[in-house]
């Protein structure tokens, strides 16, 4: 199956991401894959430092992740996920169509993200997927989300 | 045209994906254009029918999604 890197890797660096994932600083939230199935799976890691750009304001006297954030790393895993489980899409931007969300706890710094996106139904331009977030083996986080891949010239 | 628990099914499932009262919606309604039904809607409308009866539907089924009843046809081809 070929894709934006040949063909399918078991892993991915952080490198090789920013060659699936358009989201740069200070939106990138995927620093290394660590498992691919195409079309079964793909598990993200995210490291989360005190340093994050986003603790200076959420919240100021205590730093706990934004679940808004936490939604950027599974939709960033699920580019990956589609990315590799589709034919080369051509020149597209993917967009965020749906979120069904549950937070179960808070995600501090120097806490690892292991977000695990499976398939629910995934066409060739579209994908409804399945998000569990975990940190040392606890839910922080699970739910559906949808991804579009739109066209470029479209947009 | 009797209306089956089927028919019933898929009108609520498409009703509750489209944010539309059940009660009001016309089977014959064309969901895009009567409806505002965009194309994730109708994505998330054919992974709940997967869902819902138990089957696969391929992709070339989803332009035939049009209406209520076209709905209600394609997943009567797929449920045994």
């Amino acid at each position: 199956m070929s894709n934006r890197l040949g063909a399918v890797p078991s892993t991915l660096d952080f490198e090789q991401i920013k060659r699936i994932i358009p989201q740069r600083f200070p939106f990138l939230m995927v620093d290394r894959v660590v498992e691919i199935e195409p079309g079964v799976r793909v598990v993200g890691l995210k490291n989360l430092t005190g340093n994050e750009w986003f603790y200076q304001g959420h919240f100021p006297k205590k730093a706990i992740t934004p679940g808004a954030m936490i939604c950027e790393a599974i939709a960033q895993t699920g580019i990956v996920f589609f990315s590799l489980s589709q034919p080369d899409s051509g020149d597209v931007t993917y967009l965020l169509g749906s979120l069904k969300m549950r937070f179960l706890e808070p995600v501090w710094p120097g806490d690892q993200m292991r977000i695990e996106v499976t398939p629910i139904k995934v066409m060739s331009k579209a994908g409804i997927l399945n998000a569990v977030v975990t940190v040392d083996n606890r839910t922080v986080a699970k739910g559906e989300f949808a991804l579009a891949a739109k066209d470029n010239e479209a947009l | 045209m009797r209306t089956t628990n089927l028919d019933q099914e898929v009108k609520e499932l498409i009703a509750d994906i489209i944010e539309v009262d059940p009660a009001s919606l016309d089977p014959d309604a064309n969901l895009v254009e009567d409806l505002g039904m965009d194309s994730m809607m109708a994505l998330e409308i054919l992974a709940s029918l997967e869902k819902r009866f138990k089957i696969k539907l391929p992709e070339d089924e989803l332009p035939k999604i049009t209406t209520v009843n076209r709905a209600i046809e394609v997943a009567k081809k797929y449920v045994k």
